[in-house]
């Protein structure tokens, strides 16, 4: 909502500059979201009077005039305007003025003659297009004014954010409001006074409420002999100035009231009310009615509307009829002022897609009070701008009329909530100015009864007067400390160190992390080729998305960060190593997941650290080394049929017996379907698996006192065998006394028969408790060398 | 002899002083102390002196023999470490040549940025807490005092599950879940996503926060300004200043919106603060009674407050990134900036 520095003033007086102003305001909650200055365009330009016009010697088109702009000498100035003619009031741009269209003006010779000023247009001047002529201004303000002030434009406008539960600050007395609060100063209210004529309104039209429950108040008056016509200057100045359009006389009065008093308006044309009366009641089921836009509109049974003795002549608080608004015909006015139900106004304006100034102040709940004043302000605005009379009395229903609001408030339960020491009387003073009524109570020392205004729906507790009392006397004003209780004994959470582990991890292993949308396309599985039957396609959907590519919640990452490797392709980056740590979404769980993806060229990319291709080893590695973060060695891999893969490159990463995740190679065709043109290697993990198996319990270990003995042992052994199943029997064979075993060498080539592979090992054989001897190692060795002959066929290779 | 034995002494100095490498040093070396060489012939005369001749020219052998000895050492010392540095000088490298880096990642910024406000409170004696995404209208909204006709529920703005559930519009569910279970006093940071039916330069769908909670038997506004005005230096800096202004939340009473001076000009006004030299960051408020009472605890026993503020936001004050759905586009040459 816009106010104006100068209105506000009309209902208060205050001394502050409109920065101040807009300071003030800010730290009372009323926030002003921007401050713009009128007539900033306009410096420089003031009122001048054409005293004398004669032709110019050596131009047809042009004239000299003599123009008093309240100095001694009147100015000379050449002009081309067609509609100059002496005697006439118009803008003058003084030398070193800039205009809108940037033009600087300067004293000079328009063909051979001296000009010392420019006459303006309204074009020239930035306001409006009409180029046609000079502007002309009111014969009888004064030479030499400022043109901003002349035409009430030397005023500043604020933009106001008005959080919801302030609808009493949507007007200007509602802001002023405020700044009494701020300044103690009294309101200054229009004063009112009707002159009304002999007939009862009572004779002339009724009103009925059907609806009691969405209508707590409806008050009318009627007012005869109107003429339509514009209204003067300085009514359509003050509602351009707060952004508001300008219609005819009586329209404009009843959005002048509106943003007085927050108190929607309406008027209707008096003849075209069916019997003349008004009925307010909810609509019937299908029944239309045509608005003020020009809209026909379908209501239904839960709206509100006005209607006359057979028809909607409006919908209630939200907009007017057309075929009852007032048009240059109108005569007679009936003017409505009512109070409506919020939550019935934004229910059909919602349903409707209307939102107006009435609607929008009517949504947020509008002061029943003000119903009367406001009334009788616009009726006599009305008599004054476009004649008539009113006749006598209002009719006024308020089915609605409620007590005001009291509650106890605490003085020092004020303090208690703030952490200040305010005086009681301190507290007393700030709720009066903000119109509340004290009392002290009669039951509790330092406490009050508060009366609320009705304008103050929003205070019903002890706590909304005590956030009233904190935002007058200022927030700033509150002192800053740290808090004194106790801190709570802090719980550690295992499954946040794992993910800090292996965060830390990853990115040290050169990998980036990726953080994307929890959406997904329901596509994405069958894009990674799941399964049909894999439950992973059983997502949760959206019922209003923003977009295809966003409507399900993901169950796994993967589909993420190949979308984040196409699009990283697709803009020539091709070193791809991601990683991603989220919750995903299954079976009504959100387990946390930990993905990563290698793809295109990895290292350093120049001499002496070229790129390399990934491959599976990478990836596996890396997921090795995530186990091993969590202090994890009981796992396993093991091939899998998951389609997303290579049929043998995969799979799946085994802790003990539980499947707690996959590695592998990209299928090509998971690969074609993302456009990669190289291959790519992922990898995700269970990460409450790995919390609920992770131990960081460290324990010492003793560092070996006997010195180990080291034997390279190469076998070959049939190619389909895996790397593995030699290490098992190496193990089992040695028991304690192999300390590790490490594959160094796989060879397949002239060197082995066809069918054949050779493996090379380093054993490490140790003992605990006393130094090998060759002859112990050796009778080991041999040991080994023989079951595994005998159990794999594995022949030494020497 | 003994002129023989000078003159040994002579010539073998004068070779050695031409000798450029250590293979001519050594034949010169045998030349002289070899089996056949000029000194050891000599030596082997000595057997013809006389008994009053021999230890005299024994003494001056002895000490042509010790003297040369030492020049042939130095000539082969000098030599070695002659040889060394033209090694080393042969082995020199063009430094400019580039390091092989070892690989080195880095975290998602909205993450750095996340990490360092827990690290902040969690410091001042809150525990992160975290909880589901995927909620109920029941602590979404009514728990924390929302109205039922109130805007924030609609489908332009909350994301609706077809299954009746929605997402979390902000991460202040976990507190009622967090008062529901647990007994005061609570100090709480609540990190993660949240979601809101929004997308354009300064919206993502999904965004960060990270809520905080703090109920005791008697918590005050003034200590909620301090716990702010602490965060803020932390993460901000030492000299920026804070400013509280009244706003309305439904969940929090009083509430306020918090500022900061604004980091482009410091405080002065410039575009970045809109030429107000302040910057919004984060929400906040004492806990209303109504919330306190949907968790049934007794706010005559106990007061609180909250906070809450997204990261998105506090990160890009840093980094300002014009269209804040870059975050989410992952691409690396965006990450590696950060
Ligand atoms: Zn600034």
């Amino acid at each position: 909502m816009n106010v104006t520095l100068n209105w506000l003033k009309n209902y208060i007086d205050f001394e502050f500059s409109a920065d101040e102003l807009a300071d003030r305001l800010t730290m009372l909650g009323v926030e002003v979201e921007s401050v713009k200055q009128l007539g900033v365009a306009l410096e420089g330009i003031v009122v001048g009077k054409v005293n004398s016009i004669s032709p110019h010697p050596n131009a047809d088109k042009l004239v000299l005039c003599q123009v008093d702009i309240g100095e001694q000498d009147a100015l000379q100035i050449v002009c081309g305007a067609p509609n100059v003619s002496e005697r006439m009031s118009v803008p003058v741009a003084t030398i070193g003025t800039e205009l809108s269209s940037g033009i600087t003006i300067k004293q000079a010779k328009l063909r051979g003659e001296e000009s010392y000023g420019m006459l303006c247009s309204e074009r020239e001047l930035g306001i409006s297009e009409d180029a046609a002529g000079l502007m002309e201004l009111s014969s009888d303000t004064s030479v030499g004014t400022p043109l901003a002030e002349a035409l009430g434009l030397d005023d500043t406008v604020f933009e106001l954010e008005i959080t919801p539960n302030r609808p009493d600050c949507l007007s200007l007395i509602g802001v002023a409001r405020e700044i009494r609060a701020e300044t103690g100063n009294e309101l200054k209210l229009p004063e009112v006074n009707i002159r009304e004529n002999d007939t009862d309104i009572r004779e002339v039209t009724s009103v009925t409420i059907d609806a009691p429950d969405l209508c707590p108040r409806y008050a009318a008056r009627v007012i005869r002999g109107v003429k339509i016509g514009e209204s003067p200057a300085w009514l359509k100045q003050r509602l351009e100035s707060v952004g508001i359009g300008v219609i005819n006389n009586i329209v404009d009065v009843t959005n002048f009231v509106l943003m007085e008093y927050g108190q929607p308006l309406h008027a209707f044309d008096y003849h075209k009310l069916g019997e003349n009366r008004i009925v307010v009641r909810r609509a019937a089921e299908g029944e239309q009615i045509t608005t003020l836009d020009e809209e026909e509109r379908e209501l239904t049974s839960d709206m509100l509307v006005i209607a006359d003795a057979n028809k909607p002549v409006a919908l209630a608080g939200v907009m007017g009829g057309y075929d009852s608004e007032i048009t240059d015909e109108t005569c007679d006015v009936l003017l409505e002022s009512a109070n409506f139900q919020p939550a019935s106004i934004r229910a059909t304006g919602k349903k409707l897609g209307m939102h107006t100034e009435a609607s929008y102040r009517f949504e947020r709940g509008v002061d029943p009070e003000a119903v009367i004043p406001a009334l009788n302000r616009a009726a006599q605005l009305i008599v004054e701008l476009a004649g008539g009379t009113v006749c006598e009395g209002i009719i006024d229903v308020y089915p609605g009329k409620s007590e005001p609001i009291q509650i106890q408030l605490r003085s020092d339960r004020v303090n208690f909530i703030l952490g200040t020491a305010l005086e009681a009387t301190e507290i007393e003073q700030i709720l009066y100015r903000l119109g509340f009524g004290m009392e002290a109570s009669q039951l509790e020392d330092s406490s009050y009864q508060v009366t609320v205004p009705s304008f103050r729906s929003d205070i019903t507790r002890e706590i909304d007067l005590i956030e009233e009392v904190a935002r007058v006397y200022g927030y700033d004003n509150i002192p800053t400390t740290l808090p004194k209780g106790d801190i709570p004994v802090p719980v550690s959470d295992i499954s946040v160190e794992v993910r800090k582990h292996i965060k830390q991890f990853l990115l040290g292993a050169g990998m980036m992390e990726s953080v994307n949308y929890s959406f997904s396309h329901p596509n994405c599985f069958d894009k990674v080729r799941l399964a049909a039957d894999n439950p992973l396609r059983d997502a949760l959907k959206l019922r209003n998305p923003l977009s295809p590519e966003m409507s399900i919640l993901r169950t796994t990452l993967m589909p993420s960060l190949l979308d984040n490797a196409q699009h990283n392709h697709n803009h020539q980056i091709n070193n791809i190593a991601l990683f991603e740590m989220s919750t995903v979404f299954v079976k009504g769980e959100e387990p946390w997941r930990i993905a990563g993806i290698l793809a295109g060229e990895i290292g350093g990319g120049v001499y002496g650290d070229p790129y390399k291709n990934p491959d599976f080893f990478d990836i596996k590695g890396i997921v090795e080394r995530v186990l091993e973060v969590c202090c994890l060695t009981d796992y396993a891999f093991k091939k899998t049929e998951e389609p997303t893969f290579h049929p043998g490159r995969n799979a799946a990463v085994l802790l003990g017996d539980r499947r707690i995740g996959i590695l592998g190679e990209v299928h090509p065709e998971v690969l074609e379907i993302y456009e990669l043109p190289y291959k790519a290697y992922l990898f995700e993990l269970d990460l409450e698996a790995l919390a609920n198996a992770a131990d960081f319990s460290k324990r010492f270990e003793p560092i070996p006192i006997y010195p180990s003995v080291q034997r390279d042992l190469a076998i070959v052994v049939d190619k389909e065998m895996q790397s593995d199943t030699p290490i098992d029997i190496i193990y089992s064979t040695g028991g304690e006394l192999v300390d590790s075993v490490r594959l160094f060498d796989v060879y397949v080539g002239d060197q082995v028969s066809e069918g054949k592979k050779s493996l090379a090992y380093t054993i490490t054989y140790h003992s605990a408790t006393e130094t090998l001897t060759d002859k112990d190692v050796n009778n080991l060795h041999d040991k080994v060398v023989k079951r595994l002959n005998q159990e794999l066929g594995a022949e030494l290779r020497l | 002899m003994k002129a023989e034995l000078e003159a040994i002494q002579a010539t073998a100095l004068e070779a050695l002083k031409d000798v450029k490498t250590t293979d001519v040093l050594e034949s010169l070396r045998i030349e002289y102390f070899g089996r056949r060489g000029k000194l050891t012939d000599v030596m082997k005369g000595m057997g013809q002196l006389s008994k009053e001749e021999r230890p005299i020219i024994g003494k001056l052998a002895n000490e042509v023999r010790a003297s040369l000895t030492e020049a042939f050492e130095a000539t082969k010392t000098a030599l070695e470490s002659q040889q060394q540095e033209q090694q080393l000088h042969a082995e020199a490298v063009d430094i400019t040549l580039p390091g092989r880096k070892p690989a080195y990642g880095k975290a998602h910024p909205v993450m750095q940025t996340l990490e360092r406000i827990e690290a902040i409170f969690t410091q001042m004696g809150f525990q992160v807490v975290t909880g589901p995404e995927v909620e109920t209208e029941h602590y979404n909204f009514d728990a924390l005092n929302t109205p039922s006709d109130h805007p924030a529920r609609d489908l332009h703005d909350t994301f609706y599950l077809t299954d009746g559930h929605l997402l979390r519009t902000h991460t202040s569910p976990v507190q009622i879940r967090v008062m529901e279970n647990q007994k005061p006093p609570v100090r709480i940071i609540v990190p993660g996503k949240a979601y809101r039916v929004d997308y354009d330069v300064s919206h993502t769908p999904m965004f960060h926060q990270v809520e905080g909670l703090l109920v005791d038997r008697h918590v005050t506004f003034s200590e909620l300004k301090g716990v702010l005005v602490s965060f803020a230096r932390q993460m901000f800096g030492d000299q920026t200043q804070m400013r509280f202004r009244p706003h309305f939340f439904p969940f929090t009473e009083p509430s306020a919106e918090a500022d900061i001076s604004c980091t482009v000009c410091r405080g002065k006004g410039c575009r970045s603060c809109g030429h107000t030299g302040w910057i919004e960051i984060l929400g906040a408020g004492a806990v209303d009674p109504e919330v306190f009472r949907a968790v049934n605890y007794n706010p005559e026993e106990v007061t609180g407050f909250a906070f809450g503020m997204g990261v998105e936001r506090i990160a890009n004050l840093q980094f300002r990134i014009p269209d804040i759905r870059t975050f989410y586009e992952n691409d690396l040459r965006f990450l590696q900036q950060f």
